[in-house]
């Protein structure tokens, strides 16, 4: 077995040994609840990381110092009161029982947040340049409140040492207060605050100094910065190199962290939290960079998923430690399972930034297909234990997601699983979401299942349509249905789907329908389906339009996502229409006409097009459910109280004499993958 | 009548041969180096010896252990009784009566020497040893019929002189065979060889139920190894005479077993050419796997490997003992083989395969593996180890040894850790200034980065004050415990399974019940015939709940795993893997779980292609069962908490 040397060297910062060289970076959990306390679902959080042998974890990114940078609408920490530090001492025993270390990152957010809520604050900035991605407006901080907010920053550091925590990373980057200052793309003072270099580091500097005074020379203390902001008139990576030079110099620092790229624009904030679009570690040579010109620890995140990536990252030396932050939210037993030689059962991040995009939302962080991170507070488990109850012949119907982890559950469990699909490979929909030009890798999640039910020994059934007397016959204790759903074209018949003049976005994406020449999408959806299917056929040299009822086409998608996809369709001249409801299409010859009714005004217009191509959302499988659901024995129903609770099914209790029905995921109705996963793992952990 | 002086001549000849023979024997042994023995205390003590310590390995099988003694004691004291009946003509029925009854005996013994040899088992020679139990048949008749008919038990002219003439030709034969052979090379060589061999053992610690496995320490400015056998000491020639070809060694083997070049009973009568020169042609036994019979030539002065044996055969032994653990003879297969790789290594410079950068390993970074020596205790960097020279003092200090850079051995490691945090023990590890324990060097023939290392480890030991010694290295454990002795180093040296079972009946930690399946005990070489050790794993296993389903072969009979010696560094091919026969050992008993208790065993047998039973090291068994006191009264009392871990 490969020894993942350089992964596994400890390294010291400050006073701390880091048992190894994986950090999870800071990012915003959404999980501080009671005005921004680290609660028990916080803590657990960030356990099971440590549990799991993470060396580092650095919570709450953008946790704020001050009352006057909002915290309440992506339920952040809140270090502005010395209530936090009793939370903070729970959440650092918790860390440290496994032998992990937690410091926190700490900030003033400045124009970055919004105002409208919480103590309906002015926000700071250094010019009161409004900040788009957010869109907040903001006022020009005055000296005085420069003064207040360096003081609170240094008791923010003090809270988290009180708390016990190992240390504190001041943020720089993405655009807060402290780089808002660095940037003279938003800095445009013309006092000491603002202008020549030294004059813009001034406020960053009297913060470290501020917090060294108050926390001491042993406590660690770090910086986070961008590596370069990928703006024109922005900080480029020289910049970033002196700027990080410059604060070393002072030897008031214990590490950096470096992030590539800014991200007050949408457009680069994708960059920031890289997609499946993106290459493995895309930003390493500016986190790279910056390790050239200073003399303690680099951090750095950013697509970095796999421990051979991590150990030939560190091998080479392009920094001291890696970050993988998502990768733990997808498995934060991923240490544990390189140094028990499991490698292949690692739950590999995939990139599909669900966790991102939900915090975006003010959501709380979630990852699409491990649907017990962040809920190990509720019982759900990363290590599922075989029952002592009686094993049971659980039948699956459906490899999609609900059905693979029912699967998988329940074979864990101990159980004698068998999984029937009607395709020939797993999957369901991940497989067509993935054949989209840059979304192929979250077939990631399909390969996991299926690594995952071949260890386990599930007997499975490709190529095999069950209908209710295989089943039967099959006599299953459980009987799971997970059949998805199928393209819902039938909503408007004008669509003329009966008659062949439209087709669904799954016969494109599945190769089932050629694409057209001359082709409009029209998706009511607006989430990845549609865009996929624009995407990809304008990748197969399609021109194509797209065209929805809502707002803007992809508006479903979240922050890191949207602007991955509009790179592509707009180097691909996609034409993107909104506010269009496609009342009608009939053919012409052999063309067809896509007749669109403006939603506001009801004027019409039409498209002379070769293929009209439909994302709609699926309606449910459930002539199976329906065929089966007298015969079970609960009738196919799921006590709610007890699934959303997380606990057993009291069905499972009762003396067995005959079959459980449950159908989970898109064949009840349309959700999404985590849903389907969710509702699986909740099922089933019991069994 | 044939004439009196016949008989008597006869057996005054025969013993005249053999007299010869013995002479000529004793100095083909002397060819080899000197070692200072005994010579009257060994002769003493050679009869209990042989009645007792040989019969203990012998009496393993009961069948075969009576028939040795009724036809040798037989044959022994009929030789005792012929010389002053058909010798000196001493008429007296005190002396015929018993030397019937002695003949008697002996005819008894051949009997079942007879049946053996009419369908005999892979492992024995074939050959001269085929005509044995005839010869000893024809000696115990003719004898036995010459007493009666020269006796006055019989009426006058009983006897025809026809048929005291066919009793003279099997007299003839029957002492061509027992005396004349036993000194000029025949089968009966053995008793006369292994007699000696018993006075003259190069490890008398082993008899009276001692046990001495150490390798004996070397002269580094002396000659390094055996190149020719005139290089081996004269009474290890002397073992190799004692050999009797009955294979055992063979069918113990593992590395015969693997279809490797290796057969511990012909590498013994390889010896034996070379000690007396000629060839092997006349071999009858099982040959080297894969090698035919008849190449091999030799001479006491002319080089072993490549005459007499390939470097393959030597490379090919994992040193696991099994052969000398089971040789009747005592002969000590090991020490001779590991003499012969230390000329290999030290002087021809040819450690096969990865022999070669282990030891430049060694020798640079004090590990086998390569790796920084300053990491010694990366894979602790979260338990906040005691360090020895942070506290000088500890009850036990930890032999941590080269698992420590081994992700698998990590664990084992970090169970044990939990132990004896668990159980509060004051313990403490040397960290970055241990080093190997110089096994593997040593095995691999070089004595000089040995005793680098042991000197360097005993004069780090020697900072610091501790009780015991614990490692959850069998290796480490034999070699501190029992070779660095020789070079000043004497400590209490406990491994960890041992240690833990202590632990368990002081009542200082508590465990559960096992939850699993079937369990098997793997005896590691290094713990078990090394060292002795075959009862506290299994208490300690007893102490989990855990009934364990004994393989075949376990205990002083286990099969190695194929990882000592260096044998997955040297990498002979064979046709099988150890490993893999090793596991099929388990997979017979149907275990779910196979208990070891050596990193090197673990390494070996997870190496074997699943499905397969799972391995547990005693260390991670013991540590998943521990019932860890919850009261919050104790916690504040308990020092480090124990951390949880999923790894």
């Amino acid at each position: 077995m490969s020894q993942f040397e350089a992964l596994f060297r400890p390294l010291q910062i400050n006073q701390l040994t880091i048992r190894n060289r994986v950090v999870s970076t800071a990012h915003a959990e959404v999980y501080a609840t009671d005005g921004g306390m680290t609660t028990d679902r916080y803590v657990k959080y960030y356990e099971e990381k440590a549990k799991g042998g993470c060396g580092l974890c650095i919570c709450g990114g953008s946790s704020v110092v001050s009352i006057d940078s909002p915290q309440s609408w992506w339920s952040s920490v809140n270090l502005s009161t010395d209530r936090i530090i009793p939370h903070f001492q729970n959440l650092a025993d918790a860390v440290h029982k496994h032998g992990g270390k937690i410091m926190i990152q700490i900030t003033h957010m400045g124009r970055r947040s919004r105002w409208d809520g919480e103590n309906w604050p002015n926000l700071l900035s250094p010019s009161g340049i409004r900040e788009p991605v957010h869109r907040a407006t903001c006022k020009t901080i005055e000296e005085e409140e420069i003064w207040r907010v360096i003081g609170d920053f240094a008791q923010a550091a003090r809270r988290a040492k009180e708390g016990g925590l190992d240390g504190v990373e001041l943020s720089a980057v993405h655009q807060h207060l402290i780089d808002q200052f660095w940037s003279p793309r938003v800095n445009r003072r013309t006092d000491e605050w603002g202008g020549t270099f030294e004059n813009r580091m001034r406020f960053g500097m009297e913060v470290l100094k501020a917090v060294r005074q108050e926390v001491g020379r042993d406590f660690a203390v770090g910086l986070r910065i961008c590596g370069d902001e990928f703006h024109p008139d922005g900080l480029n990576h020289d910049d970033m190199k002196q700027i990080a030079k410059y604060y070393n110099d002072t030897g008031l620092l214990d590490f950096f962290g470096v992030v590539g790229s800014g991200c007050d624009t949408h457009n680069t904030l994708a960059n920031v939290i890289p997609n499946m679009s993106f290459p493995p570690e895309p930003f390493l040579h500016l986190a790279a960079g910056i390790k050239e010109v200073v003399d303690v620890p680099v951090i750095h995140a950013q697509n970095i998923k796999d421990p051979n990536q991590a150990e030939r990252i560190l091998q080479e030396g392009y920094v001291d430690f890696v970050g993988m932050t998502r990768a733990h939210i997808a498995d934060p037993h991923l240490i544990a399972k390189i140094k028990m030689n499991q490698v292949d059962q690692i739950r590999q991040c995939v990139g599909a930034n669900y966790c991102i995009d939900r915090q975006y939302q003010g959501l709380d962080v979630l990852c699409i297909q491990n649907a017990a991170t962040s809920r190990e507070h509720l019982g759900l488990p990363h290590i599922i234990e075989k029952t002592e109850g009686p094993v049971r012949k659980v039948l699956v119907i459906g490899g999609g997601p609900g059905g693979m982890e029912a699967a998988r559950v329940a074979a864990e469990r101990g159980h004698n699983v068998t999984l029937v699909e009607k395709a020939g490979e797993l999957g369901g929909q991940i497989t067509l979401a993935a054949r989209a030009p840059q979304r192929d890798q979250i077939a990631g999640i399909t390969r996991w299942y299926a690594l995952e039910l071949d260890r386990l020994g599930v007997d499975l059934r490709f190529n095999t349509a069950a209908d209710a007397s295989v089943v039967r016959d099959f006599q299953p204790d459980i009987c799971i249905l997970a059949t998805g759903g199928i393209p819902f074209m039938e909503q408007n018949p004008e669509w003329g789907h009966d008659d062949g003049l439209v087709v669904s976005s799954w016969d494109i994406l599945s190769g089932q329908v050629e694409p057209g020449k001359n082709v409009l999408v029209y998706d009511t959806i607006c989430e990845f389906s549609g865009m996929s299917a624009a995407d990809y056929l304008a990748s197969k040299g399609a021109q194509v339009e797209l065209v929805t009822d809502d707002i803007k086409p992809g508006v479903g998608i979240g922050g890191t996502t949207f602007p991955t996809y509009y790179r592509s369709l707009y180097e691909h001249e996609v034409i993107m229409s909104s506010d269009l409801i496609l009342e009608k299409v009939y053919a012409e010859g052999d063309k067809k006409i896509a007749v669109l009714e403006n939603e506001y005004t009801g004027s019409r217009e039409e498209r002379v097009v070769d293929q009209v191509v439909i994302e709609n959302g699926t309606r449910p499988n459930e002539e199976l459910y329906y065929a089966l659901k007298s015969e079970s024995i609960n009738k196919g129903q799921i006590d709610v109280e007890a699934l959303y609770a997380c606990q057993a099914q009291p069905v499972l209790k009762e003396a067995d004499s005959g079959m459980i029905l449950w159908r989970l995921g898109d064949c009840v109705s349309q959700r999404n993958t985590h849903a389907a996963i969710y509702d699986a793992l909740r099922l089933c952990k019991d069994l | 009548m044939l004439p009196e002086w016949l008989l008597p001549a006869l057996v005054i000849t025969a013993l005249g041969l053999f007299a010869i023979g013995a002479l000529r024997r004793i100095l083909l042994w002397r060819a080899g180096r000197p070692e200072p023995v005994s010579l009257i205390a060994g002769l003493m003590a050679m009869p209990r010896r042989y009645l007792v310590d040989l019969h203990h390995v012998v009496a393993r099988d009961k069948v075969m252990s009576n028939t040795h003694v009724a036809t040798a004691g037989g044959f022994v004291l009929s030789m005792l009784l012929i010389i002053p009946v058909h010798v000196f003509g001493l008429d007296s029925r005190w002396l015929t009566i018993p030397l019937l009854a002695a003949t008697v005996i002996m005819f008894t013994g051949a009997v079942f020497v007879y049946r053996r040899r009419r369908n005999p088992p892979a492992r024995l020679s074939k050959g001269p040893w085929m005509r044995l139990p005839k010869s000893l048949l024809t000696f115990s008749v003719s004898f036995f019929l010459l007493t009666l008919l020269a006796s006055d038990l019989l009426p006058e002219n009983f006897g025809h002189w026809v048929l005291t003439g066919v009793l003279l030709i099997g007299v003839t034969l029957g002492l061509a065979e027992l005396l004349f052979g036993m000194g000029w090379g025949g089968p009966m060589k053995h008793a006369f060889a292994g007699a000696l061999h018993l006075a003259f053992h190069r490890r008398p610690e082993r008899f009276g139920g001692g046990r001495s496995t150490g390798l004996k320490p070397v002269d580094l400015d002396g000659m390094l190894g055996v190149a020719k056998p005139s290089d081996f000491k004269w009474n290890q020639l002397l073992g190799f005479d004692a050999c009797v070809q009955c294979g055992r060694c063979e069918a113990v083997c593992p590395a015969f077993a693997a279809g490797q070049p290796l057969n511990p009973k012909k590498l013994i009568q390889d010896m034996v050419v070379g000690l007396a020169g000629g060839s092997d042609a006349h071999y009858a036994g099982s040959p080297y796997p894969g090698r035919d019979v008849g190449q091999a030539q030799g001479n006491p002065h002319q080089p072993i490997v490549d005459g007499l044996v390939s470097a393959e055969t030597l490379w090919s032994c994992t040193t696991c003992r099994a052969c000398v653990e089971e040789c009747p003879m005592m002969i000590e297969h090991v020490d001779a083989i590991v003499d012969m790789r230390r000329h290999l290594t030290l002087e021809r410079g040819e450690t096969p395969n990865k022999g070669a950068e282990v030891l430049d390993n060694l020798i640079a970074t004090d590990n086998p593996g390569g790796y920084e020596p300053n990491s010694r205790m990366n894979w602790a960097a979260d338990l906040a180890l005691p360090l020895m020279a942070d506290k000088q003092e500890a009850e036990v200090l930890f032999w941590v040894s080269d698992g420590c850079f081994d992700m698998r051995s990590q664990r084992i490691l970090r169970a044990f850790v939990k132990i004896l945090k668990a159980a509060n023990v004051d313990f403490a590890v040397l960290g970055n200034e241990e080093c190997d324990s110089g096994d593997v060097a040593r095995r691999l023939g070089d004595d000089a980065t040995f005793q680098t290392l042991a000197r360097h480890n005993i004069a780090t030991l020697s900072k610091y004050r501790f009780t015991r010694i614990v490692t959850t290295d069998p290796h480490a454990f034999h070699v501190l415990k029992n070779e660095y002795g020789d070079f000043g180093g004497h400590y209490d040296v406990m491994h960890h399974s041992t240690f833990i079972n202590e632990l368990v009946e002081q009542g200082r930690i508590n465990l559960d019940r096992f939850k699993g399946g079937t369990v098997t005990y793997h005896d590691p070489c290094y713990l078990g015939r090394y060292n002795g050790e075959y009862e506290s794993p299994r208490a300690l296993l007893a102490a989990l709940g855990i009934q364990v389903s004994e393989m075949e072969r376990s205990g002083y009979r286990s099969r190695c795993c194929g990882g000592g010696g260096g044998a997955p560094i040297t990498d002979i091919p064979g046709e099988h893997r150890i490993a893999d026969m090793r596991v099929d050992d388990a997979r017979k008993v149907e275990a779910e779980t196979i208990a070891v208790a050596c990193q090197q065993c673990t390494a070996m047998l997870e190496g074997v292609v699943e499905p397969r039973p799972e391995i547990r090291d005693l260390a991670e068994l013991v540590a998943d069962g521990l019932v860890v006191d919850a009261t919050p009264a104790s916690t504040a009392t308990a020092g480090p908490s124990l951390a949880e871990e999923v790894h």
